[in-house]
């Protein structure tokens, strides 16, 4: 197995132009080259917007998010989507930190959610933090929506290898050597094998994440290759509760894969990464999560952090593999986000584990206060707020991408205080 | 001080289940628990009455609390009391509302109730003093309540100290690492021994105390509930796609199917591309009816309930839960099926 | 453990997935009425039996291999 090699491009503006460009951490988007790379029959028109932070712009019904990602001239990265799963692996992929393409507008079964630039819900969202590129877009007569759907990922994907395709030749700022996992049966320096379990929401339409352009529905859990991970071969068309989604940007800088390379060497050796469906079935979650728990154990680790996507049964998932994961000795942390209700005072979960430990990424239900915003995109109406998408909103944490994100990207957690009678 | 003392068929003796869905009633001084109550408080405070009304009138009729209340202040009440609940939903929902709807209104009141009764959140701001798990532990209970009551008409606010239940709330919070950082601490401090940290409690299990089971189904009365947000086609009363805050209900007498195009769920949850060709997936009509027909079902409750589940809350879903089984129970429902997502 | 043995679900019939709790788009029409029907008949029974903790209530397997 090749090692991987980021090239890393620190993207610090991004304007519309009229040719794509990247120069001095200043990229610039080619609007008829976007056109282009979205052209569809099932797409009428695409509009491209810039939103950066610190613009008073509010982002309504945000779909997936990409980070521009490329091996160089003929793509390579989102193998299965926009270059051939069977390309070689490893090597250089370049990388523009800071920039990210992200759709925007009506889906029915997408929950609607929001990203604001600027105010308490920048703060959020990893994508109030990121110089965006935003799509609109326009379903074509006679397309149906699961069509659209699949137009605008393959073209967010073509465009976020368009970008990344204009650094190539320019300086980096950083080369980022990424080391394959620890292998088993090597010598450990006494440090434990520490490997992270993934969940993918496998659901169907507008509710799958997709591993090399398939959905990973009926698989038994896999050891997966990081390097992989990195390169786009797990992808998003999952678009349930907006703060619990896993973007496609977030799967290439997976960050509990991100801080166990940290620590690599240290005070753990990073083990590998499994991927798992969350199925609908009851007897099969039971499967998966045995199953996942056995490789864990046969790939030699000694523990593992398990993240999910979703809510409510996707919680049953974490439970059965934390359970599952304990019962056969091995030490295992999941991430949760809690329900406690907008005051907080309610259960935090619903299905926990009965062993093991839990990190809490935030509580759905706490409301955020927002502030009034110059202009929106991606919509006119914010459904949730039943307003203007423009104005000052109150929304709960579960509308804000990606703000619990199940994946560990975000800061908030949740500590318990005591108080007196009404808060609600 | 003038009490008013609410409690509910049972605690004032006129009844059990059987008596749950009778209507307000007031009467002259104190009754039930209220006697022990009116000892403990001494000479300086009378319980002058005493409203009783059942567990399901109150926690199903969400205008029961305004009724009640105005009942209270023709009794004359310059201070409310409700309870001991315990930890019984139905009872301790009516108690909670009372209150709120007193302290609402700029009349002194406090509820008596387990810190776990499901019903606690809707007391709201109004004070809420610890009661024990059951009737067994009433003494001292109401030697607390008598003592918060003394507290409160000299219009002071009850604290901790006087058994007030302090609401543990999850408060969120940004802090310096992120979640994928902790994780990994977390890990590694499992690994060096420590088998106690983390951010969430783990282990909590939700107790239910069963329900007898009916006698014959073939001569029940059976409803079917969900929480699949199946609605007419359109959503005309806009029921919530996650983190409902309410329910609804919808008349099926006279219906053998949930037909596609006539019904729909807007569950946000889940796909719902095979529930939408044919509704009886997320509620089955089609076969109740049938057993129905049959003779395997006494009769077909005419109207179901629904609501959603997806993102809805543990307290919020408790609450229609009571809320479900004093309707359905008022129906003389016996046996309900609850199809889940 | 299921999410409704945690919650404290008392007496449990198991469908064949979330999204269709009564149902099974994946069985001709007569064969998913009939698992249906069996779906409610073993609810019958189940509110007809007394239980005491989580008690899960199988709609019989080899009806389920014959649906």
């Amino acid at each position: 197995m090749s090692a991987l090699r980021r090239v890393v491009h620190e993207v610090r503006s991004v304007e519309i132009g009229v040719a794509t460009h990247y120069e001095q951490h200043q990229l610039v988007v080619g609007r008829d080259q976007v056109e282009g790379l979205f052209a569809d029959p099932a797409l009428a028109a695409v509009r491209a917007h810039v939103a950066v932070p610190g613009d008073r712009v509010r982002i309504i019904a945000p779909l997936d998010v990409v980070e521009p990602r490329s091996k160089g001239p003929g793509g390579g990265t989102f193998p299965g989507w926009v270059a051939s799963v069977n390309r070689k692996r490893g090597g250089d992929t370049h990388v523009l930190r800071g920039a990210a393409v992200l759709a925007a507008g009506h889906l029915p079964r997408n929950q609607e959610g929001l990203i604001d630039m600027s105010g308490p819900a920048a703060q959020l969202s990893p994508f109030g933090r990121t110089n965006n590129v935003v799509i609109e877009f326009d379903r074509a007569d006679g397309a149906s929506w699961q069509e659209a759907e699949v137009a605008v990922r393959r073209g967010l994907l073509r465009l976020a290898v368009h970008l990344a395709d204009a650094a190539v030749d320019a300086a980096p700022d950083a080369i980022e050597e990424l080391a394959q996992p620890h292998r088993p049966g090597t010598p450990t320096g006494g440090l434990p094998r520490v490997g992270v379990i993934t969940n993918l929401q496998t659901q169907g339409a507008f509710k799958d994440v997709f591993v090399y352009g398939r959905s990973m529905a009926g698989s038994l859990p896999t050891l997966f290759d990081p390097a992989e991970i990195e390169d786009g071969a797990v992808v998003s068309g999952q678009y349930g509760h907006p703060a619990l989604r896993n973007p496609t940007y977030l799967h290439c800088n997976h960050p509990v894969i991100a801080e166990l390379r940290a620590r690599d060497g240290q005070d753990l050796r990073f083990a590998g990464v499994v991927l798992c469906p969350e199925p609908v079935e009851q007897g099969d979650k039971e499967l998966v999560s045995t199953h996942a728990a056995w490789l864990c154990r046969a790939a030699g680790f000694d523990a593992a952090i398990v993240t999910k996507e979703g809510a409510g049964n996707a919680d049953n998932d974490l439970m059965l593999k934390v359970d599952a994961l304990e019962a056969d000795g091995l030490t295992a942390v999941a991430l949760y986000a809690e329900m406690s209700g907008a005051d907080g005072t309610g259960p935090p979960l619903v299905a926990g584990p009965r062993r093991g430990a839990v990190v809490s990424t935030g509580n759905y239900d706490q409301r955020v206060k927002l502030p009034a915003v110059e202009r929106a995109l991606g919509g006119t109406r914010l459904g949730i707020a039943d307003a203007e998408a423009t104005s000052a909103v109150e929304v709960p944490t579960a509308a804000i991408l990606s703000a619990l994100s199940p994946l560990g990207a975000g800061r908030l957690t949740c500590r318990s205080e005591q108080q007196l009678g009404g808060v609600a | 001080m003038r009490i008013v003392h609410y409690v509910n068929q049972f605690s004032a003796g006129l009844g059990g289940e059987d008596a749950a869905g009778i209507g307000p009633r007031v009467l002259e001084g104190a009754v039930g628990p209220g006697r022990l109550l009116a000892q403990l408080l001494g000479d300086e405070h009378q319980i002058v009455a005493t409203i009783v009304c059942g567990d399901d009138y109150a926690a199903s009729n969400t205008a029961a609390a305004d009724e009640l209340l105005g009942l209270a202040r023709n009794a004359g009440a310059e201070l409310l009391v409700t309870g001991p609940a315990f930890g019984s939903g139905r009872y301790g929902l009516a108690c909670a509302r009372l209150v709120a709807a007193a302290d609402a209104a700029g009349l002194p009141a406090l509820a008596t109730m387990h810190p776990d009764n499901p019903g606690i959140a809707d007391a709201g701001a109004a004070p809420v003093v610890a009661a024990g798990a059951t009737t067994r532990e009433m003494r001292p209970t109401l030697q607390r309540v008598a003592a918060a009551i003394a507290k409160l008409a000299t219009g002071a606010a009850l604290t901790a100290a006087d058994g007030r239940v302090a609401k543990a709330a999850r408060i969120g919070r940004l802090v310096e690492h992120r979640a994928a950082h902790r994780a990994v601490e977390l890990v590694l401090r499992r690994l060096g021994g420590d088998r106690e940290s983390t951010e969430i409690p783990v282990g909590g299990f939700d107790a239910v105390d069963p329900a007898a089971p009916v006698d014959k189904a073939a001569s029940a009365i059976v409803a079917l509930v969900t929480e699949g947000a199946v609605v007419p086609i359109g959503n005309p009363d806009r029921l919530e796609s996650a983190r409902a805050t309410r329910w609804l209900r919808y008349q099926i007498d006279g219906m053998d199917t949930l037909a596609s195009g006539v019904w729909e769920s807007v569950a946000g949850g889940f796909a719902t591309t095979a529930a939408n060709a044919d509704p009886n997936r997320l509620l089955p009509l089609d076969a109740a009816r049938t057993l129905e027909r049959e003779g395997a079902i006494g009769r077909l409750h005419g109207e179901f309930m629904v609501t959603v589940g997806n993102g809805t809350s543990v307290a919020a879903a408790r609450r229609f839960g009571i809320e479900w089984a004093a309707e359905l129970r008022k129906a003389g429902v016996q046996a309900a099926i609850l199809t889940a997502t | 453990m299921t999410i409704a043995e945690q919650v404290g679900a008392l007496r449990i019939v198991p469908g064949r997935g979330i999204p269709y709790p009564s149902g099974d788009p994946n069985l001709p029409l007569p064969a998913e009425q009939a698992w249906r029907r069996q779906l409610v008949q073993r609810a019958l029974d189940a509110v007809a039996t007394a239980v005491e903790r989580p008690t899960i209530f199988e709609v019989d397997v080899a009806a389920r291999a014959d649906a």
